[in-house]
Protein backbone atom coordinates (compact mmCIF):
# COMPACT_ATOMS: atom_id res chain seq x y z
CA UNK A 1 0.00 0.00 0.00
CA UNK A 2 3.05 2.68 0.77
CA UNK A 3 4.24 1.54 -2.38
CA UNK A 4 1.03 2.61 -4.33
CA UNK A 5 1.26 6.28 -2.58
CA UNK A 6 4.79 6.62 -3.06
CA UNK A 7 4.34 5.77 -6.90
CA UNK A 8 1.43 8.25 -6.93
CA UNK A 9 3.41 10.91 -5.57
CA UNK A 10 5.91 10.45 -7.90
CA UNK A 11 3.33 10.75 -11.01
CA UNK A 12 2.41 13.93 -9.50
CA UNK A 13 5.95 15.04 -9.14
CA UNK A 14 6.94 14.10 -12.16
CA UNK A 15 3.98 15.77 -14.43
CA UNK A 16 4.67 18.92 -11.91
CA UNK A 17 8.31 19.15 -13.36
CA UNK A 18 6.96 18.55 -16.71
CA UNK A 19 4.94 21.26 -16.73
CA UNK A 20 6.64 23.66 -15.17
CA UNK A 21 9.47 22.82 -17.58
CA UNK A 22 7.46 23.31 -20.48
CA UNK A 23 6.03 26.57 -19.61
CA UNK A 24 9.83 27.64 -18.99
CA UNK A 25 10.45 27.40 -22.88
CA UNK A 26 6.79 27.18 -24.53
CA UNK A 27 6.22 30.42 -26.68
CA UNK A 28 2.50 30.10 -25.01
CA UNK A 29 4.29 30.59 -21.19
CA UNK A 30 1.98 32.06 -18.28
CA UNK A 31 3.66 33.94 -15.80
CA UNK A 32 4.36 31.80 -12.54
CA UNK A 33 2.91 33.95 -9.98
CA UNK A 34 1.15 36.49 -11.53
CA UNK A 35 -2.99 35.24 -11.75
CA UNK A 36 -4.48 36.00 -15.72
CA UNK A 37 -7.19 39.05 -15.08
CA UNK A 38 -10.84 37.35 -15.16
CA UNK A 39 -13.02 38.69 -17.53
CA UNK A 40 -16.73 39.20 -16.65
CA UNK A 41 -19.22 36.63 -17.79
CA UNK A 42 -21.98 38.74 -20.32
CA UNK A 43 -24.68 37.01 -17.93
CA UNK A 44 -22.66 38.24 -14.89
CA UNK A 45 -22.67 41.85 -16.16
CA UNK A 46 -24.89 44.86 -16.04
CA UNK A 47 -25.15 47.62 -18.98
CA UNK A 48 -24.09 51.05 -18.17
CA UNK A 49 -27.95 51.90 -18.63
CA UNK A 50 -29.20 49.85 -16.73
CA UNK A 51 -27.33 50.46 -13.79
CA UNK A 52 -28.53 53.70 -14.08
CA UNK A 53 -31.66 53.55 -14.09
CA UNK A 54 -31.16 50.96 -11.19
CA UNK A 55 -29.52 54.04 -9.51
CA UNK A 56 -32.02 56.53 -10.40
CA UNK A 57 -34.58 54.27 -8.98
CA UNK A 58 -32.70 53.69 -5.44
CA UNK A 59 -33.80 50.29 -5.75
CA UNK A 60 -30.02 49.05 -5.88
CA UNK A 61 -27.31 49.40 -3.54
CA UNK A 62 -23.81 50.33 -5.58
CA UNK A 63 -20.67 48.13 -3.81
CA UNK A 64 -17.47 49.64 -4.52
CA UNK A 65 -14.83 47.38 -4.62
CA UNK A 66 -11.50 49.09 -5.09
CA UNK A 67 -9.24 50.13 -2.38
CA UNK A 68 -10.85 52.67 0.47
CA UNK A 69 -8.28 55.30 -0.99
CA UNK A 70 -9.89 55.02 -4.52
CA UNK A 71 -13.02 55.61 -2.84
CA UNK A 72 -12.24 58.45 -0.93
CA UNK A 73 -11.11 60.40 -4.13
CA UNK A 74 -13.90 59.80 -5.80
CA UNK A 75 -17.17 56.86 -6.08
CA UNK A 76 -20.52 56.87 -7.56
CA UNK A 77 -22.67 58.79 -5.07
CA UNK A 78 -24.67 56.49 -2.44
CA UNK A 79 -21.95 53.78 -3.12
CA UNK A 80 -20.52 52.00 -0.51
CA UNK A 81 -17.20 50.83 -0.11
CA UNK A 82 -16.57 47.10 0.19
CA UNK A 83 -12.78 46.39 -1.25
CA UNK A 84 -11.86 43.21 -2.07
CA UNK A 85 -8.51 43.70 0.17
CA UNK A 86 -10.33 44.60 3.33
CA UNK A 87 -13.75 42.14 3.12
CA UNK A 88 -14.00 40.99 6.14
CA UNK A 89 -13.62 44.60 8.05
CA UNK A 90 -15.91 46.32 5.95
CA UNK A 91 -18.51 43.77 5.45
CA UNK A 92 -19.38 43.97 9.30
CA UNK A 93 -20.73 47.73 8.37
CA UNK A 94 -22.24 47.04 5.09
CA UNK A 95 -24.31 44.17 5.79
CA UNK A 96 -27.03 45.91 7.69
CA UNK A 97 -27.97 47.62 4.40
CA UNK A 98 -28.07 44.41 2.20
CA UNK A 99 -31.27 42.29 1.65
CA UNK A 100 -30.69 38.93 0.57
CA UNK A 101 -32.92 39.42 -2.66
CA UNK A 102 -31.16 43.05 -2.96
CA UNK A 103 -30.09 44.44 -6.51
CA UNK A 104 -26.51 44.94 -6.09
CA UNK A 105 -24.37 46.66 -8.09
CA UNK A 106 -20.76 46.15 -7.77
CA UNK A 107 -17.60 47.80 -9.89
CA UNK A 108 -14.41 48.72 -9.78
CA UNK A 109 -12.37 50.18 -12.28
CA UNK A 110 -10.53 49.22 -15.83
CA UNK A 111 -11.11 46.93 -18.31
CA UNK A 112 -9.43 44.36 -16.78
CA UNK A 113 -10.10 44.73 -13.46
CA UNK A 114 -11.06 41.47 -11.71
CA UNK A 115 -12.08 42.90 -7.94
CA UNK A 116 -15.83 43.21 -8.52
CA UNK A 117 -16.11 39.75 -10.22
CA UNK A 118 -14.16 38.31 -7.06
CA UNK A 119 -16.26 40.31 -5.15
CA UNK A 120 -19.31 39.00 -6.86
CA UNK A 121 -18.00 35.49 -6.02
CA UNK A 122 -17.77 35.65 -2.39
CA UNK A 123 -21.23 37.74 -2.20
CA UNK A 124 -22.73 35.14 -4.17
CA UNK A 125 -21.49 32.27 -2.11
CA UNK A 126 -23.19 34.11 1.15
CA UNK A 127 -26.14 34.07 -0.41
CA UNK A 128 -26.41 37.38 -2.42
CA UNK A 129 -27.88 36.32 -5.50
CA UNK A 130 -29.19 39.45 -6.95
CA UNK A 131 -25.78 40.79 -7.71
CA UNK A 132 -24.28 42.29 -11.39
CA UNK A 133 -21.04 43.60 -12.08
CA UNK A 134 -21.08 47.27 -14.38
CA UNK A 135 -17.49 46.32 -15.76
CA UNK A 136 -15.11 49.31 -15.73
CA UNK A 137 -18.09 50.84 -13.40
CA UNK A 138 -15.85 53.97 -12.26
CA UNK A 139 -14.68 55.59 -15.79
CA UNK A 140 -17.80 54.79 -17.15
CA UNK A 141 -20.14 56.59 -14.60
CA UNK A 142 -17.37 59.27 -14.49
CA UNK A 143 -17.59 59.61 -18.94
CA UNK A 144 -21.64 59.69 -18.28
CA UNK A 145 -21.40 62.87 -15.92
CA UNK A 146 -23.45 60.92 -13.85
CA UNK A 147 -23.39 61.99 -9.61
CA UNK A 148 -20.52 61.23 -7.80
CA UNK A 149 -19.28 61.55 -4.42
CA UNK A 150 -16.18 62.14 -2.34
CA UNK A 151 -15.09 61.28 0.93
CA UNK A 152 -14.16 58.00 3.66
CA UNK A 153 -16.17 55.15 3.39
CA UNK A 154 -18.90 55.11 6.38
CA UNK B 1 -20.16 -33.96 -9.00
CA UNK B 2 -17.14 -34.29 -12.09
CA UNK B 3 -19.94 -32.29 -13.62
CA UNK B 4 -20.69 -29.91 -10.81
CA UNK B 5 -16.79 -29.30 -10.08
CA UNK B 6 -16.83 -28.09 -13.78
CA UNK B 7 -19.72 -25.99 -13.83
CA UNK B 8 -18.15 -24.17 -10.78
CA UNK B 9 -14.51 -24.09 -12.69
CA UNK B 10 -16.50 -22.55 -15.81
CA UNK B 11 -18.93 -20.10 -13.49
CA UNK B 12 -15.63 -18.81 -11.98
CA UNK B 13 -13.60 -18.39 -15.13
CA UNK B 14 -16.53 -16.63 -16.46
CA UNK B 15 -16.51 -14.27 -13.74
CA UNK B 16 -12.98 -13.56 -14.12
CA UNK B 17 -13.19 -12.98 -17.62
CA UNK B 18 -15.93 -9.91 -16.50
CA UNK B 19 -13.52 -8.50 -14.64
CA UNK B 20 -11.09 -8.85 -16.81
CA UNK B 21 -12.42 -6.97 -20.15
CA UNK B 22 -14.06 -4.85 -17.75
CA UNK B 23 -11.14 -3.42 -15.98
CA UNK B 24 -9.24 -3.09 -19.59
CA UNK B 25 -11.98 -1.30 -20.73
CA UNK B 26 -12.36 0.67 -17.72
CA UNK B 27 -8.40 1.65 -17.46
CA UNK B 28 -8.82 2.69 -21.54
CA UNK B 29 -12.11 4.79 -20.97
CA UNK B 30 -10.65 6.88 -17.96
CA UNK B 31 -7.69 6.91 -19.13
CA UNK B 32 -8.75 8.12 -22.73
CA UNK B 33 -10.82 10.76 -20.77
CA UNK B 34 -7.81 12.09 -18.13
CA UNK B 35 -5.10 12.36 -21.35
CA UNK B 36 -7.63 13.98 -23.87
CA UNK B 37 -8.82 16.37 -20.74
CA UNK B 38 -5.34 17.25 -19.79
CA UNK B 39 -4.20 17.38 -23.38
CA UNK B 40 -6.71 20.02 -24.26
CA UNK B 41 -5.71 21.96 -21.56
CA UNK B 42 -2.04 21.93 -21.78
CA UNK B 43 -3.00 23.70 -25.27
CA UNK B 44 -4.07 26.58 -23.83
CA UNK B 45 -2.64 27.34 -20.42
CA UNK B 46 -4.35 30.89 -19.87
CA UNK B 47 -6.98 29.92 -20.40
CA UNK B 48 -6.86 26.98 -18.00
CA UNK B 49 -5.55 29.49 -15.85
CA UNK B 50 -8.20 31.60 -15.63
CA UNK B 51 -10.38 28.64 -15.52
CA UNK B 52 -8.83 27.75 -11.82
CA UNK B 53 -8.74 31.63 -11.57
CA UNK B 54 -12.55 32.08 -11.50
CA UNK B 55 -13.60 29.08 -9.35
CA UNK B 56 -11.90 31.48 -6.39
CA UNK B 57 -10.44 28.47 -4.56
CA UNK B 58 -6.69 29.22 -5.00
CA UNK B 59 -4.88 31.79 -3.66
CA UNK B 60 -4.07 34.43 -6.59
CA UNK B 61 0.12 33.44 -6.18
CA UNK B 62 -0.95 29.94 -6.82
CA UNK B 63 -3.51 29.89 -9.76
CA UNK B 64 -0.78 30.30 -12.57
CA UNK B 65 1.52 27.08 -10.99
CA UNK B 66 -2.07 24.87 -10.41
CA UNK B 67 -3.23 25.86 -13.82
CA UNK B 68 0.46 24.65 -15.08
CA UNK B 69 0.85 21.41 -12.93
CA UNK B 70 -2.48 20.01 -13.07
CA UNK B 71 -3.19 19.20 -16.88
CA UNK B 72 0.59 17.18 -17.01
CA UNK B 73 -0.89 15.06 -13.90
CA UNK B 74 -3.62 14.15 -15.83
CA UNK B 75 -2.28 13.60 -19.17
CA UNK B 76 0.52 11.26 -17.19
CA UNK B 77 -1.75 9.20 -14.84
CA UNK B 78 -3.96 8.79 -17.50
CA UNK B 79 -1.20 7.75 -20.03
CA UNK B 80 -0.25 5.43 -17.59
CA UNK B 81 -3.73 4.19 -17.41
CA UNK B 82 -3.90 3.35 -20.81
CA UNK B 83 -0.20 1.58 -20.80
CA UNK B 84 -1.65 -0.78 -17.94
CA UNK B 85 1.54 0.57 -16.44
CA UNK B 86 1.40 1.57 -12.82
CA UNK B 87 -2.04 1.06 -12.63
CA UNK B 88 -3.23 1.56 -8.39
CA UNK B 89 -1.01 4.58 -8.20
CA UNK B 90 -2.58 5.79 -11.66
CA UNK B 91 -5.66 5.39 -10.37
CA UNK B 92 -5.14 6.45 -7.39
CA UNK B 93 -3.76 10.36 -8.45
CA UNK B 94 -7.27 10.22 -11.06
CA UNK B 95 -9.37 9.68 -7.97
CA UNK B 96 -7.81 11.87 -5.82
CA UNK B 97 -8.21 14.36 -8.66
CA UNK B 98 -11.66 13.57 -9.26
CA UNK B 99 -12.39 14.15 -5.32
CA UNK B 100 -10.84 17.95 -5.65
CA UNK B 101 -13.26 18.20 -8.76
CA UNK B 102 -15.98 16.85 -7.09
CA UNK B 103 -15.45 19.64 -4.55
CA UNK B 104 -14.64 22.05 -6.72
CA UNK B 105 -17.65 22.31 -9.18
CA UNK B 106 -20.37 21.63 -6.00
CA UNK B 107 -18.53 24.97 -4.79
CA UNK B 108 -18.81 26.67 -8.45
CA UNK B 109 -22.57 25.46 -8.50
CA UNK B 110 -23.66 26.89 -4.87
CA UNK B 111 -21.89 30.05 -6.19
CA UNK B 112 -23.87 30.36 -9.48
CA UNK B 113 -20.37 30.71 -11.44
CA UNK B 114 -20.56 29.62 -14.82
CA UNK B 115 -17.26 27.75 -15.74
CA UNK B 116 -16.32 24.34 -15.89
CA UNK B 117 -12.62 24.08 -17.13
CA UNK B 118 -13.38 20.42 -17.29
CA UNK B 119 -11.91 19.89 -20.85
CA UNK B 120 -9.90 23.39 -21.20
CA UNK B 121 -11.36 26.36 -23.35
CA UNK B 122 -11.48 24.62 -26.60
CA UNK B 123 -14.56 22.77 -24.93
CA UNK B 124 -16.98 25.57 -24.33
CA UNK B 125 -19.07 23.72 -21.10
CA UNK B 126 -20.97 25.04 -18.06
CA UNK B 127 -20.56 22.95 -14.91
CA UNK B 128 -23.71 21.37 -13.98
CA UNK B 129 -25.37 19.02 -11.80
CA UNK B 130 -24.80 16.49 -14.64
CA UNK B 131 -21.49 17.24 -14.53
CA UNK B 132 -21.03 16.13 -10.86
CA UNK B 133 -22.87 13.21 -11.97
CA UNK B 134 -19.49 12.36 -14.27
CA UNK B 135 -17.42 12.73 -11.91
CA UNK B 136 -19.18 10.61 -9.71
CA UNK B 137 -18.74 7.99 -12.01
CA UNK B 138 -14.82 8.52 -13.10
CA UNK B 139 -14.72 8.57 -9.22
CA UNK B 140 -15.77 5.26 -8.82
CA UNK B 141 -13.93 3.74 -11.57
CA UNK B 142 -10.70 5.11 -10.30
CA UNK B 143 -11.60 3.67 -7.18
CA UNK B 144 -12.67 -0.11 -8.12
CA UNK B 145 -9.18 0.42 -10.43
CA UNK B 146 -7.32 1.65 -7.21
CA UNK B 147 -8.63 -1.19 -5.08
CA UNK B 148 -8.55 -3.96 -7.57
CA UNK B 149 -5.65 -6.35 -7.17
CA UNK B 150 -2.66 -4.70 -9.27
CA UNK B 151 -3.26 -6.17 -12.83
CA UNK B 152 -5.55 -8.17 -12.93
CA UNK B 153 -6.20 -8.40 -16.76
CA UNK B 154 -1.93 -9.28 -17.39
CA UNK B 155 -1.98 -11.93 -14.60
CA UNK B 156 -5.13 -13.64 -15.85
CA UNK B 157 -3.59 -13.41 -19.39
CA UNK B 158 -1.21 -15.52 -18.12
CA UNK B 159 -3.39 -17.60 -16.00
CA UNK B 160 -5.60 -18.52 -19.18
Amino acid sequence: MRGIFLRAFLIVAVATAVGFGVNAVSPRRIPWLRPPPLTVPASEQIPMEEARRLWESGDAIFLDARPVSAFGDGHVAGALSLPLEDFEGRFTAVRPRLAPEQPLVLYCDGEHCDDSLRLLQRLRSMGYTNARVLVNGWTLWRRAGLPTSKGDAR
Amino acid sequence: MDTLASRGTAHQQGGRQVKRYGSVLLRLLLGGVFVVAGALKVLDPSAFATDVARYGLVPNALVNLVALALPWIEVLAGALLLAGCWRQPAALVIAVLNVIFLVAISVALARGLEVCGCFGAAVARKASAWTLVEDAVLLAAALWLCRTKGNTDETNRSVN
